[in-house]
């Protein structure tokens, strides 16, 4: 195999890393271009699996708390690693019966799936953590402290990982990230749309209040049927084609499946 | 109004402009198109010299940026493998372009179908919206779903040279001068960048592991390893490939996405019925959407519809038909080129900094004419010196030992005696400067996300 193989390359949109600190509390983000050849077939090793057609292996998000040596990290390879390796939740493009009963007439010999996995790239990724560890809480994020039109300190908004699923969809990881003055909020996003087969949400929120040292992370799982999604919105006056693009504006139609509450005091 | 002549040429320049012409040129166009393209077979006829591009996806001001590279239509001979819609801003554009150099000039430029030239994958991803939204109604969309149905399946480039001219080309900032070849060599494969700087070459049958220049004893050459600097652009076809087996190359398929397991000839193709949307199975639709995979023989993608096929496929195939090279695109490679399985077959990718947010470089593959060993002429562009120097030769063995060049092709995993692949100059290059496209550069807007 032979390629070109440019270094130090820096695409446009592209920085390297950026950071921001508040009462103790370093934030940190970086954004590169998708990996290279060799960097790529390095993580497919490790991972066991094949990664996404755009894998951004060096970009990131932290929040550090440097007193209690806590602190929690959004990237690529973290979240990979918790996809399934197995083929056990293994997903099938809407037309795949009908491709397989025709195929089948005439070419019985290949049988062989190349590699099962779950190539949806589907993730419960929650961030990796070190320090004191989350306990399990009842106390939600304080939305209404995060609706203030407090002044942006830092604002940043990274792609993890990104693949078309063959031109069937589009699964994608992203962490956006906002500090205030007093407070700051992550949202590491997973979405994935298997065209006429299901829509998947999977959202991680950070919260940060920096005066008291709370941090409280939010899980929130959401899917639902294609076809169900798309019927609720054919009933709206909405662009369906759009909506279905815009994972912001499609959450409030598709149902949590599950939730988790945690929390972590640092001093 | 009929588009032709003078209309044509206007039209041209007007979407030179990223400006969409009026519907009712497109529907001209469109027409002029079918016309056209209904004469082609499935499997197009070319003669090398050619330029072969891979996937635009509506990245327009990218796609101004490989004619500069690649030199304009019709001085350079072009075939693009499709992939020219969706995911970008400009797709209607950048079609209607290519469509009008099409009717223009139909001997110098060769479109085939990719898996995005259907109605089905348009309206998912983006070009039938953009078309609703630039003219208001879906009219410009069905013309050109139109037009899609009639694209030929493939290509077939004859007539390329196993070797590649020396040039005068300048070397890259950071080539390794020591690494090329002695100067009477033939060149199999060189890799420019968008200067038209050399930044790396490989000799044929060279053991790019460690090749030495000097290592070639009947170098008798009366000038120093130094690769000569001098002379005019396009002139150097001095030494060509002394003789030996220049004409010994196969002919290069050219296909979007690759094989399949009901094809196992050329003609097989040659005899589908292309004239429709593009299927959910069968040999039509393999052919745009399967993927060269590291496996032995066929296998199935683990998303329950496509194939995988493995190097001896790929070489059973070339073997067969006569090939020696099959040309594909439909996959995003970072470094723009990926030659797999010997270099039996290349994955070329024309859409740099993809979705405009990828950061990866794009490429265009020449080959040249085979005997006058002069098809290619140098096209500089002094102005934009030193922004992209930064090429460094990558490792030799990929990460599953492939070696890099065919030296190993002679013995193909089948036992078979395979064709020399044609001489292979890759040029690369990066997404178009952000202030020529109008916009601003892309920063993350601060919003109040919940
Ligand atoms: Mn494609």
């Amino acid at each position: 195999m032979m390629n070109g193989a440019p270094v130090d390359t820096h695409a446009p949109g592209h920085d390297v890393a950026s950071s921001i600190s508040r009462n103790g509390f370093t934030i940190t983000t970086q954004k590169l271009p998708i990996l290279k050849a060799g960097p790529i077939d390095e993580m497919h090793k490790k991972l066991g699996i094949t990664p996404p057609e755009m894998i951004f292996g060096d970009n990131f998000a932290r929040i550090e708390h440097a007193a209690s040596g806590w602190n929690i990290d959004f990237n690529a390879f973290d979240a990979l690693d918790r996809v399934d390796k197995t083929g056990d939740s293994m997903l099938k493009v809407s037309y795949s019966k009908e491709w397989q009963q025709n195929r089948q007439k005439q070419f019985e010999d290949i049988k062989e799936v190349v590699k099962p996995f779950d190539w949806s790239y589907s993730t419960d990724y929650k961030g990796s953590t070190a320090g004191p560890p989350f306990r399990p809480s009842e106390k939600p994020i304080p939305l209404a402290l995060l609706k203030r039109p407090d002044p942006i300190l830092f604002f940043d908004d990274v792609i993890l990982y990104e693949d078309e699923l063959a031109d069937n969809g589009i699964a994608m990881l992203s962490c956006k990230i906002r500090v205030m003055p007093a407070r700051l909020l992550l949202l590491t996003r997973f979405f994935m749309r298997l065209d006429d087969v299901v829509f998947r949400i999977r959202d991680t929120r950070v919260f940060v209040e920096f005066a008291t040292g709370e941090v409280i992370r939010e899980y929130t799982a959401r899917e639902e049927k294609y076809e169900v999604v798309r019927k609720t919105l054919a009933g709206t006056k909405e662009d369906v084609l759009a909506i279905m693009r815009d994972p912001n504006r499609l959450a409030q139609y598709i149902p949590v499946v599950e939730q988790s509450l945690e929390n972590a005091v640092l001093q | 109004m009929s588009i032709g002549g003078s209309d044509l040429d206007k039209a041209i320049s007007q979407l030179r402009a990223c400006r969409p012409i009026p519907e009712n040129q497109v529907r001209e166009l469109c027409y002029k198109a079918r016309e056209l393209l209904i004469e082609e077979g499935n499997v197009v006829g070319v003669d090398a010299p050619v330029t072969i591009c891979g996937d635009i996806h509506g990245q327009f001001h990218d796609l101004m940026e490989l004619f500069r590279v690649g030199g304009d239509v019709p001085d350079t001979n072009y075939l693009f493998m499709g992939d020219f819609v969706d995911r970008g801003f400009y797709s209607l554009e950048s079609f209607l372009l290519l469509l009008c150099l099409k009717v223009r000039h139909p001997d110098r430029i060769t479109l085939i179908r990719g898996n995005h030239e259907s109605r089905q994958i348009t309206t998912v991803y983006g070009f039938y919206d953009e078309c609703l939204r630039k003219y208001g109604s879906a009219n410009v969309w069905r013309y050109c779903c139109e037009v899609f149905d009639y694209l030929a399946l493939g290509a077939l480039v004859t007539g390329a040279a196993t070797s590649l001219p020396p040039t005068s080309a300048p070397l890259a900032d950071n080539a390794n001068p020591d690494s090329f070849p002695s100067d009477d060599s033939e060149i199999e494969v060189e890799t420019l960048n968008a200067q038209g700087e050399i930044m790396y070459r490989y000799a044929r049958n060279s053991d790019s592991q460690s090749s030495n220049p000097t290592s070639n004893p009947a170098s008798s050459s009366p000038i120093a390893p130094t690769p000569s600097r001098t002379g005019a652009a396009g002139t150097g076809a001095t030494s060509s490939a002394n003789g030996s087996k220049s004409n010994d190359t196969g002919a290069v398929l050219c296909v979007h996405g690759g094989l399949s397991p009901l094809i196992d000839t050329i003609d097989k193709i040659r005899l589908l019925d292309r004239k429709q949307e593009v299927p959910h199975e069968g040999a039509m639709c393999d052919l745009l959407w399967s993927d060269p995979d590291e496996i032995d023989g066929w296998g199935l993608s683990p998303r329950g519809a496509g194939f995988l096929f493995g190097a001896d496929i790929v070489k059973c195939f070339n073997h067969r038909n006569d090939l020696s090279l099959i040309a594909r695109a439909h996959q995003l490679v970072m470094e723009g080129f990926k030659e797999m399985f010997d270099s039996t077959i290349v994955t070329v990718w024309s859409a740099p900094n993809y979705c405009y947010r990828c950061g990866n470089v794009a490429a265009i593959l020449e080959l040249g004419e085979d005997g006058s060993n002069a098809g290619f002429v140098r096209r500089s562009n002094g102005e934009r010196g030193g922004g992209g120097g930064g090429w460094i030769l990558g490792s030799n063995v990929d990460g599953n030992g492939n070696r890099r060049l065919s030296s190993v092709l002679g013995e193909g995993a089948l036992g078979q005696r395979a064709r020399d692949g044609p001489g292979r100059r890759y040029r690369v290059f990066e997404a178009a400067p952000q202030d020529s496209r109008g916009m601003p550069a892309k920063k993350p807007v601060a919003d109040y996300f919940l």
